[in-house]
């Protein structure tokens, strides 16, 4: 698992187009880290409650704060800046297009605060803002494995190199279902709860097949075969028949992998010439698909096994 | 820039190294780079910034997107691991045969 760090200038850089910020000082301070995913009204620390400040998120200025500033006269407005800036902010947004004045913006140069200003009105701002930096602090890792999205059921395809990923999901595709990413998969953690998966940004779109090369999926099979990301609900690993001692033969049980601290169901198929790996794989996306609508074929079968057995001990 | 250590495991070793090349590992090095490293038996991986990608695939190196000046960790856990290290920084200080 990768930590993140969130620095102004990928918060700014990122984003530039959908929050339509713009850069009006203290760009020497781009470099500033934010620490918390989320954003702050600095209103009560202006009008001198300093306490509880949450000098760590991005600052946003809106109305209340913009005319409450210019409600102060001079001197006091300059204390106020100067008490906004003397905190370790990563950065201030001013909402609305509203214009900061000279002495805010001189106050910022100083501390090295960068200052964005925004179109956006506030709340939008907020709430885009709020949703982009939870995206930016997200955990997020690497799998070794292919994934597909199989009938809405997000599978990665993990095991040794050459044993047939490739192929697999090659094999997928032809039957319309949809490639996410080739022998790496990105990993990111959705509000604590759920994995989604996603292509590497260089290698999107493309697949290295043993013989041939790399293939680009969409030129070859159409825009229809591609995803770009996918919530991961099974995790299929490949395994030489070999090497898998005690297969599962009944599918009662659920195994689980985890990633990124969440529980993956987990299936093992071992691989063994003949055996159509692709269409087992499909097949272990339906039977989870059952599964997590609460359909169990095994324990159904069992129950049915075990009243008939009853009926006869009764009889 | 070569200092192989020993880990708990006495077949898994590492090995710090930096793409020298100019254009950096791209398609052409990524492949002379797998191919190499699907000759040993070892499993070898390749970690770049914190992120650990299988030095066998293809796509995983080219993910890495390893420009010149790269700093990379080579990892090797198998009963060849150090033949297969030797191959593997041997062909990254030719520069893959490039420039």
């Amino acid at each position: 698992m990768q930590h993140q760090v969130v620095t102004v200038e990928s918060f700014y850089t990122q984003h530039v187009s959908q929050l339509q910020l713009r850069l009006v000082a203290g760009a020497t301070g781009l470099k500033r880290v934010i620490r918390e995913p989320t954003v702050s009204r600095p209103g009560l620390l202006l009008s001198g409650f300093t306490r509880y400040f949450a000098g760590r998120r991005v600052q946003v200025i809106g109305n209340a704060e913009h005319y409450y500033l210019r409600s102060l006269p001079p001197a006091e407005r300059q204390r106020r800046y100067d008490l906004l800036f003397s905190h370790k902010i990563p950065c201030v947004v001013v909402s609305r297009d509203l214009p900061p004045d000279k002495k805010f913006l001189q106050a910022a140069e100083k501390a090295t605060v960068p200052v964005f200003q925004c179109p956006l009105i506030t709340m939008k701002f907020i709430n885009l803002a709020t949703l982009a930096l939870e995206a930016m602090f997200a955990p997020r890792g690497s799998e070794m494995g292919s994934m597909a999205d199989i009938l809405g059921v997000g599978v990665i395809i993990k095991g040794e190199s050459g044993i047939g990923k490739s192929e697999s999901v090659l094999a997928l595709i032809e039957r319309g279902y949809s490639l996410v990413s080739d022998d790496v998969t990105r990993v990111t953690l959705l509000d604590g709860r759920e994995v989604m998966g996603s292509s590497p940004e260089v290698t999107r779109n493309h697949m290295e097949v043993r013989g041939i090369g790399i293939i680009d999926v969409v030129a070859m099979f159409g825009i229809r075969c591609v995803r770009k990301e996918k919530r991961v609900d099974l995790v299929v690993s490949l395994k030489p028949w070999e090497e898998v001692s005690d297969v599962e033969r009944l599918g009662m049980e659920q195994e689980f992998v985890e990633i990124l601290g969440i529980k993956i169901p987990h299936i093992i198929l071992p691989v063994r010439p003949g055996r159509d790996l692709a269409r087992l794989i499909e097949v272990a996306a339906f039977h989870q698909k059952l599964k997590s609508s609460g359909y169990n074929a095994a324990r159904e079968l069992n129950e049915r096994l075990m009243a008939k057995m009853a009926e006869a001990t009764e009889a | 820039m070569s200092a192989t250590r020993a880990n708990d495991d006495a077949d898994a070793l590492s090995r710090d190294l930096v793409v020298t090349n100019k254009l950096g590992i791209h398609a052409r090095p990524a492949a002379l780079f797998v191919k190499i490293a699907n000759r040993f038996q070892s499993d070898i991986f390749i970690e770049k910034d914190g992120e650990k990608v299988n030095g066998k695939s293809i796509m995983g190196l080219l993910m890495l997107a390893a420009g010149q000046g790269s700093r990379l960790k080579l990892h090797a856990e198998g009963h060849d691991a150090p033949q297969a290290l030797n191959e593997l920084e041997s062909l990254l200080k030719r520069n893959f045969d490039e420039d």
